[in-house]
């Protein structure tokens, strides 16, 4: 009277064992993948500070006809004058987003200072954003680098988020190439070089306005 | 009342029939290999039961799993490009083989978008067909009777004086009002009821499904970061100030939700004593937020567990631990450093933490200092240790450097740790410090003095726009699963026939289709104690309602009929 019928009851168990077996290695796999994450997020706290978003490294050219607009960015620099990016319009704009810290941006300060004085102010303007610093550092850096331009202090990545919605900076670096009618016409991921910008400033001055 | 179904015979004898499939896939022989189009259809229909067969989908879920370990193993071009070149300048020709297998670029290979497309086809593949199965086998009717019901694993037999067609009728009706599913047939009536498995079955199906489904979502779409924030200061949800940052696939930086997050004061506490001293005992961040730039701030009092969610997002409070503030000036007297400096917690019990000042430009030559800092500062056989993890005593203690801190080139640093590589030991005595003290390093070179301290959270920022429809496809799931674990599908079989000398040989038998747990014994003895009173009266010879009415002596007008006696 108590014997079930085996071949019944395990055909009938066939369907869901696998599935559950299969379920149960998915979500071992997606713990695995969550590990992987979790170890990165143990980085964190040593990480080296500078993320970038995949992809984006490198230089990224806009079409004269598919340029975002350029938000209106203000703010006060590290000296403690105001700036508005919109009293630029007319000459082109390199907008570049560093930090004292940041190794790749020591790199590419020289070329950036250096590009700064090479062009008049006719031409292109430079402005910097430095995120995540104490201002004595940044004043130091600009000394170490002879850097002329003015630098926006931004330490709540403010300047940073006019941009979302448009070409937020994807890294530290970032810098922005802004066109005279206040445009963002390239946008160059990680150390800048003194040949590749220095092009990219003169192409986008000699366009008609 | 009964409903008699009229689908397609079924062979009398039991079988696991209706519910195996997963043995098929496996089993199905290889087309031979003609051409034509029915050759191609049996390639592509083989092919396509490869691939949704369950061993197909462990192995590429073994696949997968594999395929990221290089991922973890070497630097990413998304998440650390200066690691990349510098695995292209130290292993050049390596690197270019990695670099044409994408190996710097895991998740967005070729190969692994490969693995997982076919994981993601294989198993909606493997899951739908069997959820259309079962949709088919939630809507079966009851099997025919077995011939022979003593066979069965639960069987009783009696005789009655009901003839056979009255008996059944009444049997099926009994049935049926148990809300069993009931078929007829010339002499039986099998009747089945638990169909709330195969419903089970589906739910866990579907859902499995659609848990795939908003995993993907969320993987596609969202969007994982990690933030340190000191207290009062500020940040905003943007790339670049973010530590790391893990997007999904179609996730741009200008999908980021606008959110900035202060952190106003953070507070741990701790207990004091017993065993568990210096235990946490508590956390708390009050923080103020604003959901788009120049909104209304909001405050929120962010705890372990208790997210802060702003437009979708989950900010999660990760970890904690002390930013000690310090001044440098150089040899020129300029305030070269003036801030507070993270340091990493090493140890929970008394939560000593190592960090490093860099101040690169300082002039003549750059500093460095490296050490560590203690809540709770206690002497032990000369040296120095935190004795509990509240800043009771919060001290410094740090080796100072000179030189070249080589941060003009190569690959980014950690800015919690220092290269030492270019820089010379400063011949400072070692002496902690309180807060207030100084260190006047040699030569001129310049002072250090330790100005405060400051605590810091480490924030979690998750986006996964999945992440409901995931929940709710794994309560469904779950559902679905004990559904199909609970209930249990058995099956009635009456069978009456003629014997001799005008009695009805009643044969009951009763089947269960699962070994789950026990409770049909007990359900199938009340119902055929139910059947067989049914047909009491009939073995008395008294005459029942189960009899056709006779004609009572007095000429009285006869009783309509029973009404429940008919079998249809």
């Amino acid at each position: 009277m108590f014997r079930l019928s085996c071949s019944v009851g395990r055909g009938a168990r066939r369907v869901i064992g696998p599935t559950v077996g299969l379920l149960l290695v998915a979500a071992a796999a997606l713990g695995l993948a969550a590990c992987g994450g979790g170890a990165t997020a143990q980085q964190t706290a040593v990480g080296n500070g500078s993320s970038f978003v995949p992809g984006s490294y490198g230089t990224t050219v806009f079409g004269a006809g598919k340029r975002p607009v350029a938000p209106d960015v203000s703010g006060i620099t590290l000296t403690g004058s105001k700036f508005h990016l919109s009293a630029d319009r007319g000459t082109v704009v390199v907008m570049n987003f560093w930090g004292s810290w940041c190794t790749p941006c020591r790199q590419e300060a020289p070329a950036l200072a250096a590009l700064a004085r090479r062009f008049p102010p006719s031409v292109a303007r430079f402005v910097g954003v430095d995120i995540r610093d104490d201002p004595a550092s940044a004043e130091a850096f600009m000394r170490t680098f002879r850097v002329g331009y003015p630098s926006l202090n931004d330490p709540n990545d403010e300047v940073a988020l006019d941009f979302s919605g448009t070409v937020p900076p994807a890294g530290i670096p970032t810098t922005l190439v802004i066109d005279r009618s206040g445009r963002i016409a390239a946008r160059i991921v990680g150390a800048a070089s003194y040949d590749g910008l220095a092009a990219l400033i003169t192409q986008v001055s000699r366009e008609g306005s | 009342m009964t409903r008699p179904r009229l689908d397609e015979p079924k062979p009398d004898e039991l079988q696991a029939d209706d519910l195996d499939v997963a043995g098929e896939a496996a089993t199905t022989a290889r087309p031979a290999s003609h051409l034509g189009i029915g050759g191609i259809l049996d390639w592509l229909r083989w092919g396509w039961r490869q691939l949704t067969s369950m061993r197909t989908a462990l192995i590429l879920l073994f696949l997968l799993a594999a395929g990221s370990v290089p991922g973890s193993l070497l630097p990413q071009d998304g998440t650390n490009p200066e690691g990349v070149q510098q695995y292209y300048l130290s292993h050049p020709l390596l690197a270019r083989v990695l670099g044409d297998l994408s190996l710097f670029n895991v998740f967005g290979a070729p190969w692994y978008a490969a693995i997982y497309l076919l994981l993601f086809v294989s198993l909606v593949g493997c899951v739908l067909p069997r959820t259309l199965h079962m949709v088919g086998s939630a809507r079966q009717p009851p099997p025919r009777a077995p011939r022979h019901l003593s066979r069965l694993p639960l069987a009783v037999s009696y005789a009655t004086t009901v003839d056979p067609e009255t008996a059944l009728g009444g049997v099926a009706a009994l049935l049926a009002r148990k809300r069993f599913r009931v078929r007829t047939g010339p002499g039986w009536v099998a009747a089945e009821k638990g169909y709330l498995r195969e419903a089970g079955n589906l739910l866990f199906h579907l859902a499995l499904v659609g848990m795939l489904v908003s995993i993907g979502m969320g993987g596609l779409f969202g969007y994982k970061a990690n933030r340190l924030l000191v207290e009062r200061t500020s940040f905003s949800n943007t790339v670049t100030a973010l530590d790391e940052f893990h997007p999904g696939r179609m996730v741009s930086p200008s999908d980021l939700q606008p959110f900035t997050v202060t952190l106003n004061r953070f507070r741990a506490s701790y207990v004091t004593s017993g065993p568990q001293a210096g235990q946490p005992a508590s956390f708390n961040a009050m923080i103020s937020y604003t959901s788009s730039p120049g909104g209304k701030q909001q405050t929120f009092s962010l705890d372990v567990n208790h997210p802060l969610v702003v437009d979708g997002v989950r900010v999660f409070l990760l970890g904690h631990g002390y930013a000690p503030t310090f001044r440098v000036t150089d040899g020129t007297g300029r305030v070269v450093f003036d801030g507070a400096v993270p340091f990493i917690p090493v140890e929970t019990s008394g939560l000593t933490s190592e960090g490093a000042i860099k101040v690169p430009d300082a002039d003549p030559q750059g500093l460095g200092f490296a050490g560590v800092f203690l809540p709770t500062a206690v002497d032990v056989n000369g040296q120095l240790e935190s004795a509990f993890p509240a800043p009771d005593d919060p001290v410094v203690s740090l080796v100072s450097y000179a030189g070249n801190l080589d941060m003009n080139s190569g690959p980014s640093q950690s800015v919690y740790s220092l290269d030492t590589a270019g820089l010379r030991e400063l011949p400072v005595a070692p002496r902690p410090l309180a807060v207030g003290q100084s260190i006047k390093l040699p030569n001129g070179l310049g002072t250090l003095t330790y100005t405060g301290y400051q605590q810091w959270i480490s924030l979690a920022i998750t986006y996964d726009p999945g992440q409901t429809a995931a929940l709710y496809s794994g309560v469904v799931l779950l559902a679905g699963l004990l559904l199909s674990f609970m209930v249990r599908r058995r099956r009635v079989f009456v069978r009456a026939a003629a014997g001799e000398a005008g009695q009805t040989t009643v044969d009951i038998g009763g089947l269960t289709r699962s070994d789950a747990a026990g409770g049909f014994e007990d359900e199938f003895a009340d119902l055929a104690a139910e059947i067989s009173g049914l047909h009491q009266g009939g073995q008395d010879s008294d005459p029942d309602e189960q009899d056709p009415p006779e004609q009572e002596p007095g000429g009285q007008s006869p009783e309509p009929p029973p009404s429940n006696t008919s079998g249809e």
